[in-house]
């Protein structure tokens, strides 16, 4: 209730302020994030962060109001405890329909290029259209969303502080919602705390991380998982698209549906590890309910078909296997290196909770 | 004759079922931008290299030299490479989404004697499924990680700062 307060409060402080102004000077957001990330990151020209775009982005991702009989935000099936994602392997929405695919975590978005499982949506304003207007989503047109707002008291001010104009369109609500969801930065784990000397991991861990990260040779007696040759690198993924075995004729074809070749059937977007303690179930149909049934699946249950990725072919530490062959002793490393990817100031970073609790 | 017939309805087969409607685009700093089909490139003229892949085994790779289909598409080579077009690089986007990238000197042969090549064959067959049907071949890397497989674009850009 007092929260509430306080936000009316600052969409009046907004409004006020701005129709004493006769230029709109929103305030640049400087984002933070290690170097190693890279400054491979995607800002539109047309989206510039500012704090006044960021905070109504983040609003709006809690805004029951743009769904479809005011039932559900974005927040609802991105939650920030789970790492924005919602522990069901299908999510519903409006409509109680469970969607196709599995909830992506939100996370260091930043440098993505091409969104959801199959990469369809090249950028987060794009892709946002998808889930407010989606019937088993939040179901409703953007012109409705952005009517509902502008009859509101909260909201013209807002959009005039971040936009430059109280007018509210579906294009400006894509773009706060994009602005806020760039914020989404997780670099705090105890693995980055290690990296800098902050932390020491136990030898279990230590150990799934020399797994992690070493490709298999049983003629070199090498050991290994060889994990980062795809979710490598500071920010545990890479974009790329594989077919890691699942199925030999997926339900789902994935890729194959946008592309139409042959060679993407069954492939998905290689998704980030980073806080993958925290978003049961796993993979894009959210088949696996836990890490153990991951390893499990890499170590024993490679499928092949001929799209399965070349990287997961014959790479074993049993001569000749088809698929890992780890000991259980070398997965439960593994999964103790992968709960040090967990980021708990990302979880409770009061910048991206919901506003209106 | 027998052996180039039973190569040829193999490409086919392969073609049939892996390479089905995939081309390679050249694009960006050229003067014709090219959709090679694997007919088109099955119509140039091959090269034959041998290096080492992954296994540490030398193998025998033929397709054609890159710099063939970078001069088809007017790519600034040979005696225009220099001044400004020394900051040029081309960039090589795989199927699955990995990229790799090659300064324009590096694979012109007025700088170099190695001929980096877009093999279709290894030892006289067909790459296997997933690594085809086009793969980049770079002699004498010690690590084949710019062996690209699953080429599907060629872009040559300037370089920006
Ligand atoms: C009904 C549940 C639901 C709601 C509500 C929802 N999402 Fe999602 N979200 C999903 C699912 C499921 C996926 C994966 C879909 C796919 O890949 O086809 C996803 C994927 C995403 C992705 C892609 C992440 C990546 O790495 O590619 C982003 C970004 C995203 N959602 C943002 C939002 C925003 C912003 C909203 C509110 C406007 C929202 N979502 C509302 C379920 C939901
Ligand atoms: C060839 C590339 C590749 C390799 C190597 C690989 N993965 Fe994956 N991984 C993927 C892809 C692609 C997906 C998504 C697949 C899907 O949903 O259909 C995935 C999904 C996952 C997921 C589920 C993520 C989520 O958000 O649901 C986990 C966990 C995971 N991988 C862990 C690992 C571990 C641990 C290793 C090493 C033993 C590994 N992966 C090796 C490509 C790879």
């Amino acid at each position: 209730m007092k929260k509430c307060w306080w936000l009316i409060w600052s969409g009046v402080l907004a409004l006020s302020f701005l129709s004493g102004r006769v230029s709109y000077a929103p305030q640049p957001y400087v984002l933070e994030y290690p170097a190693s990330f890279g400054h491979r990151i995607n800002t539109p020209a047309d989206n510039p962060l500012t704090k006044e775009g960021v905070y109504l982005g983040r609003l709006l991702f809690y805004e029951k109001q743009l769904s479809a009989g005011n039932k559900i935000s974005c927040g609802t099936c991105h939650e920030q405890q789970r790492a924005f994602t919602d522990g069901k392997t299908f999510s519903t929405g409006v409509d109680d329909v469970p969607t196709d695919r599995n909830a992506m975590s939100l996370v260091n978005l930043l440098w993505v290029r091409n969104f959801f499982w199959d990469g369809r949506a090249p950028g987060l304003e794009l892709q946002a259209i998808t889930p407010l207007t989606a019937p088993h989503e939040m179901g409703q047109p953007l012109e409705v969303a952005a009517q509902k707002l502008q009859q509101s008291t909260l909201y013209p001010g807002l959009f005039n502080a971040a936009f430059g104009s109280d007018q509210i369109s579906g294009d400006r609500i894509t773009k706060a919602l994009a602005q806020f969801e760039r914020t989404l930065i997780s670099a705090d784990s105890r693995y980055d705390q290690y990296l800098e000397g902050r932390y020491q991991p136990d030898s279990a861990a230590l150990r799934g991380l020399q797994l992690f990260s070493t490709a298999p040779a049983p003629e070199k007696k090498i050991r290994g998982a060889n994990c980062t040759h795809c979710h490598g690198g500071p920010k545990f993924y890479i974009e790329l698209y594989h077919n890691n075995g699942l199925d030999s004729l997926p339900r789902d074809a994935g890729r194959e549906k946008q592309t139409g070749v042959a060679a993407d059937r069954g492939r998905f977007r290689v998704p980030t590890l980073r806080n993958i303690a925290l978003t049961a179930p796993y993979m894009h149909d959210g088949r696996f309910n836990s890490l153990e049934e991951v390893l499990d699946h890499y170590s024993e249950h490679i499928v092949s078909s001929a799209s399965l990725s070349p990287v997961l072919r014959q790479t074993s530490n049993e001569a000749g296997g088809n698929s890992l062959r780890l000991t259980k002793r070398e997965q439960k490393d593994i999964i103790a290196f992968l709960h040090l990817l967990t980021d708990s100031s990302f979880i409770n970073n009061p910048n991206f909770s919901n506003p209106f609790n | 004759m027998l052996y180039k017939l039973a190569a040829g309805l193999l490409i086919s087969a392969f073609m049939a079922t892996t390479a089905f409607g995939q081309t390679i685009s050249v694009e960006g700093e050229v003067t014709t931008p090219l959709k090679l089909s694997v007919a088109d490139i099955a119509k140039m003229k091959k090269t034959e290299v041998t290096a080492a892949d992954r296994d540490g085994k030398t193998h025998r790779y033929s397709g054609v030299p890159v710099t063939d289909i970078l001069q088809q598409a007017g790519v600034t080579l040979g005696a225009q490479l220099r001044g400004e077009n020394m900051a040029k690089y081309l960039l090589v986007k795989s199927g699955d989404g990995y990229e790799v990238l090659f300064s324009l000197a590096e694979l012109d042969a007025a700088f170099t004697d190695r001929v980096v090549i877009l093999a279709d064959q290894v030892d006289g067959k067909p790459l296997p499924d997933g690594k085809g049907p086009f793969r980049i071949v770079v002699p004498g890397e010690k690590k084949p990680a710019r062996w690209i497989w699953e080429v599907t674009t060629m872009t040559v850009r300037f370089a920006k700062d």
